[in-house]
């Protein structure tokens, strides 16, 4: 005998009476309220820079370093945020982006160029999404661990290509789309790579089918499975998605460190996940939202760069970095039970 | 950029080498030691002895500097007729490393070499194998008490800032309200506090200097690059930078390039090729580099080879082998870059 | 009665989840050395009543006495503390521990406060399962060894570890032989005369008849009927409060001859699956609604679900319209034109956290959307008016669907396929916390749907339900369909007689 009506997860939800009439407002309230802390949360760390260090902190050129700096985890995250939606969690994603780039700056990949480079990047980081995929969806492995052993094997195959070393890029047509000279109109290439990715994560998650059937999936697998939904092809095709952002990312990577590390993208897996739970993405899945998360990367990165500025040291960015994760999911957590 | 064919090209083909699996390293042993084994003599001397069987127990060569070590030492131990190198496969897993030099006494060879992955960690091996009859070399990440090595032989991180901020301190001494920013490597790290205290001691004799800020970063180009470019936004005006570490020295380069500054003197840490290859060069900011020598691991094996055949070191008086050997860490600029060219690893 | 006041009394006991009244001002007394049992189908609110008593969950209203003195239970420890403990049915046991380890959990026998002593907690674990007759169970052996019987067992001595009053059981008897349910009823039979107080919930008539003192019977949340005499009260009566009317229900005329001379739209052939229903044949035409009755446990479930290709036959063919669904593939199904309704609502056919619109749509998607690309607009449309259709309530699409009661929420389900276009549409209990005013309509929503030309296969343990609803009637007892008749021939006595045979009926 089961119990028909357990409660729905997620403390949120608290037992409210049958069909209360203004219920969306509360609804559509809270999700501003969300994003509208996380912006004052931005706003308030942009007012902290400006007064500690109001010549260095509010200038155009730091505008572009902070946006240059988080667009790679910014992609990555992106990817994230659709994996975790679905109830998923992808631990990879440093590696791949370790492997990516280091596969694309083998001497032998250089030799094509940029195309060879770009190319390259891009198909390492669908090849080890189709290896995630095809384990969790169709091998039926937990998430967790599928990724964890892709993250083992990707870091050991980066470490067996490069032998510890550096790979440096000798590609020019790479090396100059991260030079001051390739700024469209004041903006960094990166930077317009990482807004396009956002924008298609947006209407992708927010606009299409393959978004609802990823809320779907995550929501509710059970009752996707049932209302019809390939539930398999779906999370095959997130993984997909993930490994795709992985590829982008080590691109622009290699154009920002002018070089191919097995070292790259240490603990990304972390810090996209952390950035996109801020955001207010449901780590148990069936909420998701790209506007959050990329909030959530530029605070991070914001704080980073207020601490290097102000010449603080690694230890204390790290207690404030803990301290601020802990306290903008506890602001939320207020907002959305009290709205 | 096309103006730096040469460097880059240099570059290019130091990361054909890297592309070890394509290509199997097939420059790799070249580009190592037989020059700069030719130049030194070997410790006790080059003719045939004794058959001696060195165990070698490494990390895991997860970065340049370390695989240069396993290069070295693989290199330095073909020389000899007389010497048998039995190497593991490197681990960065305390307790794996412990197996594998178990392994190694087990095999009773006549001399241990060990760089732990963690000196403190690993004690208990060294003294275990002293204790077999095993005289155990232990390089570079000390164990805790000299009972558990016959003869130490590592790097100077205190002296490596020391001579950094020596040489920027000579450069700079004319400059009045000179300001030198610092660019670490990871904090959490023992050897990175040594660094920085080396420099902060050496920059003390300069009065008309000032070290305006520090960064740690995380030996990795990524984090290089991306805590040069916030040093940089943050310090409009500087006229010297120290960068323990040349790996991460290839980011900071990159930032550097990246905001188009010119107006400092670099000085890097370790002596990576492209470190050296750059100073060669001289037409980037990167004047010197300070030494952290993966040659090392050569010495221990003429120092492992003199132990097994019961010799002492040529050059000196005694008859025994020194307990402790503290590598000078030699300042490389453009002057003398030439004769360290053979050394600088990838 | 005793002069004294009874061991536990709960009075007015109302827990609402959103969407649904669980418990509905339950009363509920137990004296102590008694053994009361607590009947009532699935979703009656026998799981939520228990879980209130061991404290895990709170009521909305009510109150509890415990031995005359009013207490709340804030937690499950706050419970045990009183000497009130649960055995659930899905045992709360962990597999990786030792017996010994399993019966102290949480009250380990220590030393100096916390360095367990093992010896001593084995020996008083050996002593519990001498007394419950099972002295065989090594207190050294981990949990998961032990076959499911053993495992009760453990659980019953956990129970006994603290000093108990009353214990409640949640149907032990589901997983044992019948020796071992002799056992079972021995160890009631010894804790009750020491006084101690017995709450058995079970499905199975005759085992109330044996062991029980009263009777408790529970339906849509409310108790029918309350300390009823255990031995004396006929089964009939007993079976009737269960599944029987307490509402007059409002059932939608019947059409005259539904579907007839039409080719039918669903056609089962000899399906069956291992161990849950053997191989049965089924036809429902367009316009006739099909009704399967049967108890907890009888695989009516099973069926709608391996019809509906969420679980693989071992045996047999679905033929939609003349066409049959590759076996096992619930997207071949929907494709076909097959909707389902689960049982379980909330956990099989709802996205909780989204819009009414986004549920109804979930399986039309495709038809809003150009490349992928979905036009809201459109979709916002389609789902209004497919809910307008339906009369859900609120007449707005956009709310959470969590905020709907139960009955709106089955709305939102059958809105789906409506949307969907299906053509068959299989409800598995469609009233299944629904606030009983709330089911005449759904029931007219129903037969409208089958009055449009839909084929309706209909599961469902209230037989009231399935005679007024259905057209046709399918008996099932333990996975085999017994009898087939038109519902008009059928009564509730012929159905409960069917249902139970067997077991003894008055």
């Amino acid at each position: 005998m089961t119990q028909p009506v357990s409660p729905p997860r997620g403390s949120a939800d608290k037992v409210r009476p049958a069909a209360e009439a203004p219920a969306w407002r509360g609804l559509m309230a809270r999700a501003d309220v969300r994003t509208l802390s996380l912006l004052g949360v931005l706003a308030a760390l942009i007012v902290i820079g400006g007064i500690t260090k109001p010549d260095e902190f509010l200038d155009t050129r730091n505008l572009q370093l902070v946006l240059t700096q988080a667009s790679v985890i910014g992609v990555v995250t992106v990817g994230m945020t659709f994996v975790i939606t679905s109830g998923g969690i992808d631990l990879s994603v440093g590696a791949i982006v370790a492997l990516a780039s280091v596969w694309a700056t083998t001497v032998a990949t250089q030799e094509y160029g940029f195309g060879g480079i770009l190319f390259t990047s891009v198909l390492v980081g669908l090849g080890c999404g189709l290896v995630n995929g095809l384990l969790i969806a169709y091998g039926g492995m937990v998430p967790f661990i599928a990724t964890l052993a892709m993250l083992a094997s990707a870091r050991g195959l980066a470490l067996q290509i490069t032998d510890g070393r550096t790979q440096i890029v000798t590609v020019d047509g790479v090396l100059d789309l991260g030079e001051r000279d390739a700024y469209v109109l004041g903006v960094p290439p990166l930077v317009l790579v990482f807004a396009v990715v956002t924008i298609i994560g947006w209407l992708l998650l927010n606009r299409t089918t393959f978004g609802r059937r990823t809320v779907a999936v995550g929501g509710n697998a059970e009752a996707a499975r049932l209302a019809g939904i390939d539930v398999r092809r779906q999370r095959l095709y997130l993984y997909l998605l993930s490994g795709l952002c992985c590829g982008i990312a080590a691109f622009l990577l290699i154009i920002l460190s002018g070089s191919g590390q097995n070292t790259n993208g240490n603990l990304y897996e972390l810090d996209a996940i952390a950035a996109a739970i801020i955001g207010g993405t449901l780590l148990s899945g069936g909420r998701g939202t790209i506007v959050g998360s990329v909030l959530g990367v530029l605070i991070f990165t914001t704080i980073t760069n207020i601490f290097a500025l102000n010449n603080l040291q690694s230890d204390v960015q790290q207690i404030a970095k803990g301290a601020i994760i802990v306290a903008a999911v506890l602001v939320q957590r207020r907002t959305a039970s009290t709205t | 950029m096309t103006q730096l064919p040469t460097r880059r090209g240099l570059l290019f083909g130091t990361a054909a080498v890297s592309a070890g699996v394509l290509l199997a390293g097939c420059t790799s042993n070249e580009s190592g030691d037989d020059g700069q084994a030719a130049d030194n003599q070997p410790a006790a001397d080059d003719q045939p002895g004794k058959q001696v069987t060195i165990g070698f127990a490494g990390p895991q060569a997860d970065h340049g500097w370390l695989n240069a070590i396993n290069e070295n030492a693989k290199s330095r131990a073909e020389k000899y007729e007389d010497v048998t190198l039995e190497i593991t496969e490197g681990s960065n897993d305390t307790a794996a490393q412990i197996g594998q030099i178990e392994t190694l006494i087990n095999k009773k060879v006549d001399v241990l070499v060990i760089l732990p992955a963690d000196g403190k960690a690993l004690t208990q091996s060294g003294l275990k194998a002293m204790r077999a009859g095993i005289p155990v070399i232990n390089l570079d990440r000390i164990f805790n008490t000299p009972q558990a090595y016959r003869c130490w032989i590592g790097g100077d991180n205190y002296g490596m800032g020391l001579n950094a901020g020596h040489y920027i301190g000579e450069q700079l001494k004319d400059k009045p309200n000179a300001r030198v920013i610092e660019l670490a490597g990871l904090d959490n790290l023992e050897l990175t506090q040594q660094r920085t205290q080396g420099f902060d001691d050496a920059l003390k004799n300069y009065p008309n200097i000032r070290k305006v800020a520090r960064q740690a970063a995380e030996f990795t180009v990524e984090s290089g690059q991306a805590k040069m470019a916030q040093l940089l936004q943050a310090q409009s005006q500087f006229d010297a930078l120290w960068n323990h570490d040349d790996d991460q020295g290839v980011g900071a380069l990159r930032a550097i390039e990246q905001a188009g500054r010119d107006d400092f003197l670099m000085v890097g840490g370790a002596g990576a090729l492209s470190a050296f290859q750059a100073i060669k060069q001289d037409d980037g900011v990167l004047k010197a580099t300070v030494l952290y020598p993966p040659t090392m691991a050569a010495s221990a094996i003429d120092l492992a080879r003199a132990l097994g055949q019961a010799k002492g070191i040529g050059g000196l008086a005694e008859y025994e082998i020194p307990a402790s050997i503290t590598l000078y860490s030699a300042v490389v600029d453009k002057n003398n870059v030439d004769q360290y060219m053979s050394t600088g690893f990838e | 009665m005793a002069p004294e006041p009874p061991l536990l009394s709960m009075s007015g006991i109302t827990k609402s989840f959103p969407g649904v009244r669980a418990l509905d001002g339950v009363d509920l007394d137990v004296q102590a050395g008694e053994v009361h049992c607590l009947l009532g189908q699935n979703g009656a609110g026998k799981s939520t009543l228990i879980k209130v008593l061991a404290g895990a969950h709170q009521p909305d209203t009510g109150t509890i006495h415990w031995r005359g003195e009013p207490v709340t239970l804030r937690s499950p420890i706050a419970a045990m503390r009183l000497g009130i403990a649960t055995i659930y049915q899905e045992l709360d046991l962990v597999e990786h521990l030792s017996v010994a380890e399993n019966v102290h959990l949480g009250h380990e026998p220590t030393a100096a406060g916390f360095v367990v002593r093992r010896r001593t907690a084995k020996e008083s674990t050996a002593h519990l399962l001498k007394r419950l007759g099972h002295p065989e169970i090594d207190p050294g052996r981990l949990v998961g060894e032990l076959s499911a019987a053993q495992q009760q067992i453990v659980s019953m001595a956990r129970a006994l570890s603290h000093d108990v009053r009353l214990i409640v059981m949640d149907e032990p008897s589901a997983a044992l032989d019948p020796d071992e349910v002799d056992n079972l009823f021995r160890i009631v039979g010894d804790l009750t005369a020491d006084g101690v107080a017995v709450v058995y919930i079970s499905h199975r008539l005759e085992e109330i008849r044996r062991i029980g003192d009263r009777v408790t019977v529970l339906k849509d949340g409310r108790a029918v009927a309350g300390g009823l005499p255990a031995k004396s009260t006929p089964t009939r009566d007993v079976v009737a409060l269960m599944t029987g009317r307490n509402v007059e229900y409002v059932f939608p005329e019947r059409p005259a001859a539904p579907g007839q001379g039409e080719q039918p739209l669903l056609h089962v052939r000899g399906l069956a699956r291992d161990g849950e229903f053997e191989p049965f044949d089924l036809t429902v035409r367009p316009g006739e609604i099909v009704g399967l009755a049967g108890l907890v446990g009888s695989g009516r479930s099973e069926i709608l679900e391996t019809i509906y290709g969420a679980r693989k036959p071992s045996a047999g063919q679905v033929v939609v319209a003349g066409r049959p669904l590759k076996p096992g593939s619930v997207r071949a199904a929907v494709r076909a034109g097959l909707g389902l309704a689960p049982e379980e609502r909330k956990a099989q056919a709802l996205l909780m956290l989204e819009s009414v619109t986004r549920n109804v749509s979930i399986s039309s998607m495709s038809r809003f959307a150009k490349a992928g690309w979905i036009d809201r607009g459109a979709e916002l449309g389609a789902a209004r008016a497919a809910t307008r259709e339906l009369s859900l309530r609120p007449d707005n699409p956009s709310v959470p669907i969590r905020t709907l009661s139960g009955g709106n929420q089955q709305k939102a389900v059958l809105a789906r396929w409506l949307l969907r276009g299906c053509r068959v549409l299989l409800l598995d209990e469609p009233t299944r916390g629904v606030d009983v005013g709330a089911r005449a309509e759904l029931y007219a929503v129903v037969r409208r749907l089958a009055d449009e030309g839909l084929a309706v296969l209909l599961v469902s343990s209230e037989v009231p339900e399935v005679l007024g609803l259905a057209d046709r009637v399918l008996v099932l007892r333990e996975g085999r369909v017994v009898h087939t008749a038109p519902a008009q021939e059928l009564d509730e006595h012929r159905v409960l007689d069917l249902v139970m045979e067997g077991s003894p009926a008055s």
